[in-house]
């Protein structure tokens, strides 16, 4: 199957197009006269919600997403998407988004901000102690002594949310941690 | 206001219902592409899952859901309301300081550095497409613009775009020809009228249903273009406004809004009940919104 | 799905059962309709007349859990009134298999059944061989004991007054369904089933999916444009998470986790590879040591020799089932210190959620990663609950939306599509790539110090550049494969550093590595094929080999060489997937299932290459329930089973409080809506969507509301023995009561998506819902349950 060099820059250029500043701000109201997006940065996506897998394109000004609407190239959806697709603005444009690491000490009935050094670093800590406290190296079965390898100490759930290359990631990790316990949103 | 005979050539809707699932894409890309904020709700108000309430000041466009049994059949039925972008439309014809305007691209667009605030337009339109922002001090009137700064630039309105199954949107010609061959086509499916074609002289919303309009709480009109009616009400309109120097007289009049609104928000409140389209706004949905 | 989103269109009738695409997959919507507008006929088969009911052709109403009885039936009738597409039939599945003598069925259990594990032994469900381990055939499918014969007496059981009667089915609209979806025998219709999770959320889910393939090659249906059956998955990624084995039983590219008793690398592709004695037989999976070495490779690189058996002994083994219901008993039970969730919320779109719940708090600590926080995250302060009391130590993890970092994600057609990052996530919000990433390096350097078994960590490859985050087209490199040495291969050399073409040149001696093999092609020489916006059809039927990239090896339609007749002619030429020019001697159209010569053809393949013997399964020992479906009643039931007297899948144990129909009467089942999605994090925070969706809410019948005093909006508590929740009655007549067994039953509908965190809160419908699973895949039965309504909203 042959591909053309035209088909990868269209996709990248897309994403790599520089924002022509059109003079005047962009508002956008109803009433604008201009189109709001006229000019603006964008780049192409696909929708985070079902699996239909539908293109978007996100329009970005002054490094803030200030539209997202269907792509209408997209050979799927050719510019439709859903109330929820529709709604994607507003998971990049939310007041209730997590912006700080969070932390809740053991009793505690209240948050507390942390870095996300000291954090990595607790974590990284409490894992090291839960896997080498409950790490199975063999197992008797049958009167029979087998190599089985596993950290019993911790469960990851993951999740169908991640891109493909963190699944990898995180599939990798776990599977060198001994981690079995591994599961996701598929089996539910 | 336009004095255009021929609209063929201007853009159109043609929503046909029977092809809606209901899904409100529209709605929601609608308060997308506007910024409009979200309505609080509760439950849902109406048949099915419908809501808000009403088309308001933060809605432009709305599914109206029926959920009904006929002949022991089901019926889940789904009813796209908008501004219906009139080729004539009554709220230009009435409007005293020209803030309505019929394009010649087809969207009736609203121009809020005109509007006074008078409301005559939402007493003319038969549709009772525009809405008054009772949540401002100094309200204004708002509603569907037929997205029209897309429209100039090629691209479809933001419902059209996103609608997966039942918009279809193109010169107003060619949409009551394709609503006519599909009405040819499908006989049995359809009820065999193409709205818009002729109602209030004709609009820029093109319907199919298959379901009785009135069921799908279409509201009758006539078949007469508004503005032959509604030029009466322009009488009532303080004469000052219609003049080049009226603009004192104007502020003078704005004035004294602040006193006349505050009476007439409790009224409105009241009669349309606690799930009002005034409505508690949630979040700031973007630091580019227009207030 | 076999097929892809695109390719509906095609369908001449197309059945959603267990399914709610223009609710759940509102755009897919867009070819169910386009299909239609050339005549096709939509089947909607659901116990509630949804949005997708609304367009339908024909709506029949079923019982939950009933699926296997309703489609048995259509299987008889298609067998009884000889509706099959006979060559199709005789050519390309296994009806013609003769089938072991020992194989039996009795009154609802298969032969090999043991009542005190829950298990069969399989040792009769096989197919009679010759002395070379080739199995029998009959291709007159007369012999009694070919898979045809027996599937005929099999479901020569379900006829449609006894099928009615145990799915509550209007007859009149049954004999439609059936009239309408058998017409699509014949080799110029065709048609395609269209499921979800209403399929396989029940004890018996798999062989619900199972029934379905049956019917589809029983009619020619599958690796046909617009037929094939298609899994519509709810989740952007879910099938990239699958494919990348975000799962206990599998390793990427669905290779097996090793067992205990795989004691060495040999014993493990012995043990998993399947073997085939057939010379036509393509047997993919004999592979199986190719992708696995080329798997170990791209996990411990350089440390991954011949020698010591490519670090096979660094991955844990497993010894038992470790899925998410069990899983979860082991957190309630203490049995695990800490926990990691990331971008997934246990507390609502769990079983018996309120156990899970419980469950957190017996962590030492918990770690999150979401864009919000989630019911999962705020356990500790959740309602009724004294924070003091809980010793957790939990950290939530600002995480990054997917419009904030680039990565491909795979829909549910297979295609492979990249993402860019648009902006930097908000604050000091970070990908899950860079979460990960810090995990790894933190921890990597603690045992580099010391530890348990530091092995498979401090030599685990991980080089994905210097900056900020892993460089993710390294990583999708990585995922593609490269070739870690100069070789020739069938006469062409290839460089070290190379990216791998194919996984047909992934090796099992070190020289490759691919961290997935199935998703070997997607990253060459060429560049990111994931990025492809090419929009050529030479097809016509729009299946844009230059869009984007899909699995596997840019094939669109999965067993596509089912579509053509023995000599490579396609079986419907007005609807050609892939055909064969006998003067270039090459398949045009699709990438081809193989690319061997056609079947009447020397040195061809039997086209479902993925099994061993190359035939699509009608009768199949791959499942533990059974090698045919077989109706039983879901878990908890108003009714006894009429088809046997077994009452449930045999094969599944029965754990828990169940509920009885005494105290609790009402069948329940759960659902999506269209405003939000699973649950409900990324929909509950948005102010447009809560707009339309604000509340948790109940649909019940006009009967039911009128027989406990209901109007619309009324605040009800439903309860099971899992507990009870509040929600505002719904009263419609899209529900209605079914006739069951001679009685009425009435039913009630609950969305799964809230809960009591975000913008939106209310009553999380998995409170109620029971852990008990699949025999096959462990997917708990939230579709069919017990409960009991009643007005107000005094929750106990």
């Amino acid at each position: 199957m042959g591909i053309s060099r035209r088909n990868f820059l269209k996709g990248s250029g897309l994403a790599a197009g520089t924002m022509a500043l059109t003079g005047k701000p962009v508002q956008a109201s109803v009433d604008s006269p201009e189109l709001r997006t006229k000019g603006l940065q964008v780049s192409t996506t696909v929708c985070p919600y079902c699996a239909v897998g539908c293109g978007m394109l996100v329009h970005t000004k002054n490094g803030k997403i200030v539209n997202i609407e269907g792509d209408p190239e997209h050979p799927i959806n050719r510019g439709a998407l859903c109330s929820k697709g529709s709604a994607l603005f507003q998971v990049a444009n939310n007041e209730r988004r997590l912006t700080k690491v969070q932390y809740r000490a053991p009793g505690s009935d209240k948050w507390e901000e942390k870095s996300w050094d000291w954090t990595m670093d607790r974590i990284a800590k409490l894992m090291k102690d839960s896997r080498d406290k409950n790490f199975v190296k063999s197992e008797k079965r049958d009167g029979k002594d087998y190599v089985v390898n596993r950290n019993e100490g911790m469960a990851f759930l993951g999740s169908a949310a991640l891109d493909n290359e963190e699944c990898y990631l995180w599939s990798k990790f776990a599977r060198a941690m001994g981690v079995s316990y591994l599961e996701h949103q598929a089996r539910i | 206001m336009s004095s255009r005979t021929d609209f063929s050539k201007d853009k159109a809707f043609l929503i046909d219902m029977t092809k809606c699932t209901g899904c409100r894409g529209c709605q929601v890309a609608c308060k997308q592409w506007n910024q409009l904020e979200a309505e609080k709700t509760e439950f849902f108000t109406g048949e099915g899952y419908q809501n808000p309430p009403a088309m308001s000041e933060f809605t432009f466009t709305r599914i109206k859901f029926r959920d009904y049994e006929k002949n022991g059949q089901n019926e889940f039925a789904f009813y796209k309301e908008m501004c219906m972008h009139c080729d004539e439309p009554a709220c230009a014809s009435v409007c005293p300081v020209g803030a309505f305007l019929k394009t010649p691209e087809g969207p009736v667009i609203y121009r809020a550095d005109r509007c006074i605030g008078c409301r005559f337009c939402m007493i003319a339109c038969p549709f009772g497409v525009p809405k008054y922002e009772w949540s401002k001090g100094l309200p204004l009137v708002r509603k569907c613009t037929g997205c029209y700064s897309r429209v100039k630039e090629g691209l479809k309105p933001a419902c059209a775009t996103t609608c997966p199954t039942a918009i279809t949107y193109g010169p107003r010609d060619e949409m009551i020809k394709e609503a006519e061959n599909r009405l040819a086509k499908h006989p049995d499916k359809y009820i065999h009228k193409v709205y818009g074609k002729e109602e209030a002289g004709g609009t820029s919303v093109i319907y199919l249903t298959n379901l009785p309009f009135d069921e799908l709480g279409f509201k009758p009109v006539t078949m007469r273009p508004l503005p032959g009616y509604t030029w009466q009400a322009l009488r009532l309109v303080p004469a000052a406004f219609l003049t080049v120097g009226g603009g004192l007289s104007a502020i003078s009049w704005i004035n004294h809004r602040k006193d006349r609104l505050k009476k007439e928000r409790e009224e409105a409140a009241a009669a349309e009940g606690k799930n009002s389209a005034c409505c508690a706004p949630t979040e700031p949905a973007s630091e580019d919104k227009e207030d | 799905m076999t097929n892809h989103w695109n390719d509906i269109q095609h369908a001449d009738v197309i059945l959603c059962i267990g399914s709610n695409p223009a609710e759940n997959h509102p755009i897919s919507f867009k070819y169910v309709e386009k299909a239609m507008d050339n005549g096709a006929k939509l089947i909607s088969v659901d116990p509630r007349y949804t949005r997708t009911s609304s367009k339908s052709d024909i709506y029949a109403q079923l019982r939950p859990g009933t699926d296997i009885a309703f489609i048995g039936g259509m299987i008889n009738y298609v067998l009884q009134n000889d509706l099959i597409q006979k060559d199709y039939v005789v050519d390309y599945t296994n009806a013609s298999f003769l089938i072991d003598d020992g194989f039996d069925f009795n009154d609802g259990i298969f032969s090999g059944y043991n009542a005190e594990t829950f298990t069969y032994a399989k040792d009769s469900w096989k197919y009679k061989t010759d002395k070379d381990g080739m199995a029998l055939r009959d291709k007159t499918l007369q012999d009694p004991r070919c898979v045809y014969q027996l599937m005929k007496k099999h479901y020569s059981r379900y006829t449609p007054a006894l099928v009615c009667e145990i799915t509550g089915t209007a007859i009149q609209d049954y004999m439609a369904v059936i009239r309408t979806f058998c017409s699509t025998g014949s080799p110029d219709k065709v048609a395609t089933i269209m499921y979800a999770m209403g399929t396989t959320q029940h004890t018996y889910g798999t062989q619900n999916v199972r029934i379905y393939a049956m019917l589809q090659l029983l009619l020619g249906n599958i690796g046909m444009a617009g037929g094939g059956i298609n899994a519509l998955r709810g989740e952007a990624n879910v099938q990239g998470s699958t494919d990348y084995a975000f799962l206990y039983h599998i390793l990427p590219g669905y290779l097996k986790v090793p067992d205990f008793n795989h004691v060495d690398y040999a014993t493990f592709l012995d043990q998993t590879t399947p073997k085939s004695s057939d010379p036509n037989s393509a047997n993919w999976w004999s592979n199986t040591p190719k992708y696995m070495t080329s798997l170990l490779k791209a996990f411990w690189g350089d440390a991954a020799t011949e020698k010591n058996d490519f670090c096979y002994d660094y991955l844990a083994k497993k010894s038992g089932n470790y899925s998410f219901i069990h899983l979860m008993e082991r957190l309630r039970a203490g049995g695990f210190e800490g926990l990691f969730c990331m971008g997934t919320n246990p507390v609502v779109g769990g079983p018996d959620a309120s156990s899970i719940a419980d469950g957190l708090g017996k962590l030492k600590w918990m770690v999150a990663a979401d864009l919000w926080e989630t019911e999962t995250s705020i356990f500790w302060k959740r309602p009724g609950v004294d924070p003091k009391t809980i010793d957790t130590e939990v950290f939530l993890l600002p995480a990054a939306s997917s419009v904030e970092k680039m990565g491909s994600i795979s829909n549910s057609g297979r295609w492979a599509q990249w993402r860019y990052k648009a902006v930097n996530p908000p604050g000091h919000a970070e990908s899950d790539a860079f979460i990960v990433d810090q995990m790894f390096k933190r921890i990597k350097a603690l045992y580099e110090k010391g530890g348990v078994f530091p092995e498979p960590i401090v030599n685990l490859s991980w080089d994905y550049g210097n900056g900020h985050e892993p460089d993710i087209e390294m990583v999708a490199k990585e995922c593609n494969g490269t070739f870690l040495r100069d070789v020739e291969i069938k006469g062409k050399r290839y460089k070290k550093g190379e990216q791998v073409p194919s996984f047909a040149l992934l090796q099992d001696d070190g020289s490759t590595k691919s961290g997935n093999w199935l998703y070997c092609g997607s990253y060459t020489e060429e560049g990111n094929m994931m990025q492809r916006r090419g929009l050529e059809d030479p097809t016509g039927l729009e299946m844009y080999h230059n869009w984007a990239w899909c699995w596997p090896v840019n094939r669109r339609i999965l067993y596509n060489r089912a579509s053509v007749d023995l000599n490579g002619k396609p079986l419907n030429p007005k609807k050609v997937v892939i055909a064969w020019n006998a003067v270039t001697r090459k398949w045009e159209g699709d990438v081809p299932d193989g690319g061997w010569a056609p079947m009447s053809e020397d040195g061809t393949k039997n086209p479902f290459i993925m099994l061993p013997e190359g035939y699509g399964r009608l009768f199949s020992a791959g499942l533990n329930d059974g090698p045919m479906p077989e109706h039983y009643e879901p878990m908890e039931s108003p009714v006894a089973n009429m088809m046997s007297g077994q009452q449930t899948n045999p094969a599944v144990s029965v754990l828990g409080k169940l509920c009885n129909s005494e105290k609790f009467p009402y069948v329940g089942t759960t659902y999506r809506v269209s405003e939000h999605w699973q649950a409900g994090a990324m929909t509950r925070n948005l102010p447009w969507l809560v707009e339309l969706v604000p509340d948790m809410f109940v649909e019940l019948s006009e009967q039911l509301a009128e027989w406990k005093g209901l109007k619309n909006g009324d605040m009800v508590t439903i309860s099971t023995e899992r507990g009870s929740i509040e929600a505002r009655a719904l009263i419609t007549s899209r529900i209605k009561p079914l006739r069951v067994s001679g009685r009425m039953v009435e039913q009630v509908g609950l969305p799964w998506h809230f809960g009591y965190a975000g913008l939106a809160k209310g009553g999380s419908a998995n409170v109620l819902t029971m852990a008990v699973g699949c025999a096959n895949s462990t997917i708990p039965e939230y579709k069919a349950f017990l409960c009991n309504i009643e007005k107000g909203g005094d929750v106990a």
